[in-house]
């Protein structure tokens, strides 16, 4: 089907050797479209390169900030809300968090369609190695997954950085991702425009002896860090605690409200209020 | 990226019955990273005059002290205060003088006439092109966002504690959709009687 | 020689004077006689309109000259140094409505004038002027204005003055004439009798030069109409203009 459309529109498919026909039954790699012309990257930069010209019609969401940290009770996922094209706030409610499946998270910066994309779609890949194997994939695989697909397109214009984090056999586990096709785990990472100041926060905060209220607290404080000083992120912050029993989102939480200490939890599953507003006394004094 | 956009900043002034509001948000950052929440740049030229000057930082500053030189030899040279219009014509001058080297600032110009109390308001592009508005005018990195709320907030012959909602409305929602002003905003309320300035609680992301 | 210092450039002689200033208003004393009167509605400034020949043209004989649309000027001494300051004047005038899309209140003008003045009596090779100016201009602080500049550089207003030949007898003449609720047209008859003592020949509208400045019963300086349209040129329509009287307007005022 697919390939009687390509032959149609004269659109050459990417080469899905690699992976199986999405429709030939398998369960595979769908096939994607590429631009009819000999430079194909080359005919797409044109209009979504922000850097050689601003005023490109389609623009990519750049601004983010995202971070994941291990520690002994698990894994902390936490990231802002802020949608931005150009200087434009084009959303403040952009779920950063993917659910991958019930013990796998993945984080979204760079471009949203891709990660959204490509995360779904490993989650498609998950579940079949699940009933495949009858036993879930760990961390490390499924992230080797998705980073086999972004090398695969290297070159292409894919922009990805992603953090995969979940718990398996082996306990906590957090893989980075990108659309180079590098592929890491480490205890911390922070990845978008915002990552330096989370950073900041986040390394002078960190123990792996953390309690789970002590994490949760240092992921929360660390994305209103960069929220306050980074124009491109802010808004909200999504907090996910990742246990042995799988994830559990912990609110959705304004930094505004977190700034002048207004924010409460709307439920009993969502994380506790911090016990002092985090900016407008320290800024501006309450003399 | 636009050197207009390098640190970031927003303006807005709007006319009312006997009276004019200019707020100026007070952000001062690099680029994306915020570095300052006390950033002014909305200056009083003389008791019923302002003027707000968003763009670059350093220029902002220059241009503050040239105009506060240039206005204080008028005062001296001429024995009176300079006039809303007069000073919003000394505004485009001073910037077309750099029209090949400009400051990187689009002023606006908002006052009360001395002599009969009419609201003035003004606003020019960074080399100095005049538009004299009834209604209101917007300048700065947010100006494309506060155009939108300004034209569905404004109404003709506001009464100075509506026109202060209204512009102070304007700016706020406006900078929450700009990732480059916002954090924290300040609000000039110029009447016949008296200038009322507010500081104005915002958003710090 | 003991003098000799006071013909190279300007300095000050050992009593404290500066020769060539003093000089050059001698040279104003010898011109003709030109004079100015505020009245409650404008002001007048008006001279003689010497002819050095029958020959001559009369029709390119100017004495009293405009500066920009509010302010005018009259002189006694020297012509072709007074036509050095209006042009210089004229600029500064423009300059002036460049910057600020107005025309320059009076007294600054004055002012430009008087500095330009005052450098010609400092300034390495150069010599004082040898006019002084009567300066008459209207503007909205301070309404009309009557200015009169000396070689020196100094400048005081007056309600009513006169220069040249005749100072003497024209004040003394004005002095017991005026009052400050003159109309402007009294003020024009008022300076056509004090030119006329003294006068030279046959004071006819072709051997006077008037210009007035008259502000309208119906301008309210302190409410101009669209005053605040902006982008409106520096003199707005209706508002008080300096302008010269024509011959037929002078020998109207003659034969009154």
């Amino acid at each position: 089907m697919n390939a009687f459309a390509n032959e149609l529109n004269g659109a050459r498919g990417i080469d899905a050797a690699l992976h199986d026909d999405f429709e030939g039954g398998s369960g595979g790699m769908p096939t994607l479209q590429l631009p009819n012309t000999a430079d194909p990257t080359g005919f797409l930069r044109e209009y979504t390169d922000e850097q050689n010209d601003p005023s490109c019609r389609i623009k990519i969401n750049h601004g983010t900030t995202t971070l994941a940290f291990k520690y002994k009770g698990g894994v902390i996922v936490a990231v802002d809300s802020r949608a931005t094209a150009g200087s434009y706030v084009a959303s403040g409610t952009v779920k950063k968090v993917i659910e991958i499946n019930p013990y796998l998270l993945g984080t979204m910066a760079g471009g949203a369609a891709d990660c959204q994309y490509w995360e779904t779609y490993l989650g498609i890949q998950c579940r079949l190695h699940e009933l495949r194997n009858r036993e879930r994939i760990s961390v490390a695989a499924a992230s080797k997954y998705l980073s086999n697909i972004t090398y695969s397109y290297k070159g292409k214009g894919l922009s990805m950085g992603t953090m995969i984090c979940g718990w398996d056999k082996g306990g906590p586990a957090i893989w980075y991702v990108d659309s180079d096709g590098s592929r890491t785990s480490g205890n911390v990472f922070s990845v978008g425009s915002g990552s330096t100041f989370a950073y900041g926060v986040l390394d002078q905060g960190y123990s792996y002896e953390l309690s789970d209220d002590e994490a949760l607290e240092l992921g929360r404080r660390s994305i209103y860090a960069a929220g306050h000083r980074d124009a491109y992120s802010g808004n909200t912050i999504n907090l996910y605690i990742v246990k042995e029993t799988g994830w559990t989102h912990k609110g959705t939480i304004d930094i505004s409200e977190l700034h002048y200490g207004d924010w409460k939890p709307k439920n009993e599953n969502e994380f506790r209020a911090p016990s002092e507003p985090y900016g407008y006394d320290i800024r501006h004094g309450t003399e | 990226m636009s050197i207009m956009e390098y640190n970031g900043g927003s303006v807005v002034a709007m006319r009312g019955k006997k009276c004019v509001a200019i707020a100026g948000d007070l952000r001062l950052g690099n680029r994306n990273m915020s570095l300052a929440a006390n950033f002014e740049k909305v200056f009083p030229i003389t008791q019923k005059l302002y003027v707000g000057l968003p763009g670059l930082a350093t220029d902002v500053l220059t241009l503050r002290d040239t105009f506060r030189f240039r206005t204080n030899m008028y005062k001296l040279k001429e024995g009176r205060e300079i006039e809303p219009n007069t000073f919003a014509h000394l505004v485009s001058s001073t910037l077309y003088e750099r029209r090949w080297s400009p400051y990187f600032v689009e002023p606006v110009v908002a006052g009360l006439d001395p002599n009969n109390s009419e609201p003035f308001i003004a606003a020019t592009d960074l080399i100095g092109c005049l538009n004299f508005a009834k209604d209101f005018v917007v300048s700065g990195t947010a100006s494309d966002k506060m155009f939108g709320m300004a034209e569905s907030l404004w109404e003709p012959d506001l009464e100075a504690e509506d026109l202060f909602e209204t512009v102070s409305q304007t700016l706020l929602n406006g900078v929450d959709r700009d990732a480059l002003s916002g954090w924290g905003a300040v609000v000039h309320l110029i009447t016949p009687e008296k200038i009322i300035t507010r500081s104005l609680k915002s958003r710090m992301d | 020689m003991s003098d000799s210092y006071s013909f190279s450039l300007t300095t000050f002689s050992p009593s404290g004077q500066l020769k060539q200033v003093d000089h050059a208003l001698a040279a104003v004393a010898q011109g003709t006689t030109s004079l100015g009167v505020k009245a409650s509605n404008g002001v007048v400034i008006a001279t003689e309109k010497k002819q050095p020949s029958p020959l001559v043209d009369d029709s390119m004989l100017e004495k009293v000259a405009l500066i920009c649309p509010t302010i005018g000027c009259v002189y006694s001494g020297m012509g072709p140094d007074f036509r050095q300051l209006v042009t210089a004047a004229r600029k500064s005038a423009q300059a002036y409505w460049k910057m600020f899309n107005e025309y320059p209140p009076t007294r600054v003008m004055v002012g430009e004038i008087a500095s330009i003045m005052q450098g010609a009596t400092q300034k390495g090779g150069m010599r004082p002027y040898g006019c002084s100016l009567l300066v008459a201009g209207y503007d909205k602080t301070r309404g009309s204005s009557l200015y009169q500049v000396d070689p020196s550089g100094s400048y005081w207003a007056w309600k009513a003055s006169a220069m040249g030949k005749n100072m003497v007898n024209a004040k003394t003449f004005l002095e017991k004439r005026y009052n400050e609720d003159i109309s402007l047209e009294d003020a024009i008859h008022t300076s056509l009798l004090t030119l006329k003592e003294g006068f030279e020949g046959q004071m006819t509208e072709k051997t006077v030069d008037i210009g007035i400045i008259h502000i309208p019963s119906e301008w309210d300086t302190k409410n101009p109409p669209e005053a605040l349209a902006g982008d409106k040129a520096g003199h707005l329509p209706g508002m008080p203009a300096f302008r010269k009287l024509s011959e037929e307007e002078i020998k109207d005022h003659l034969t009154l």
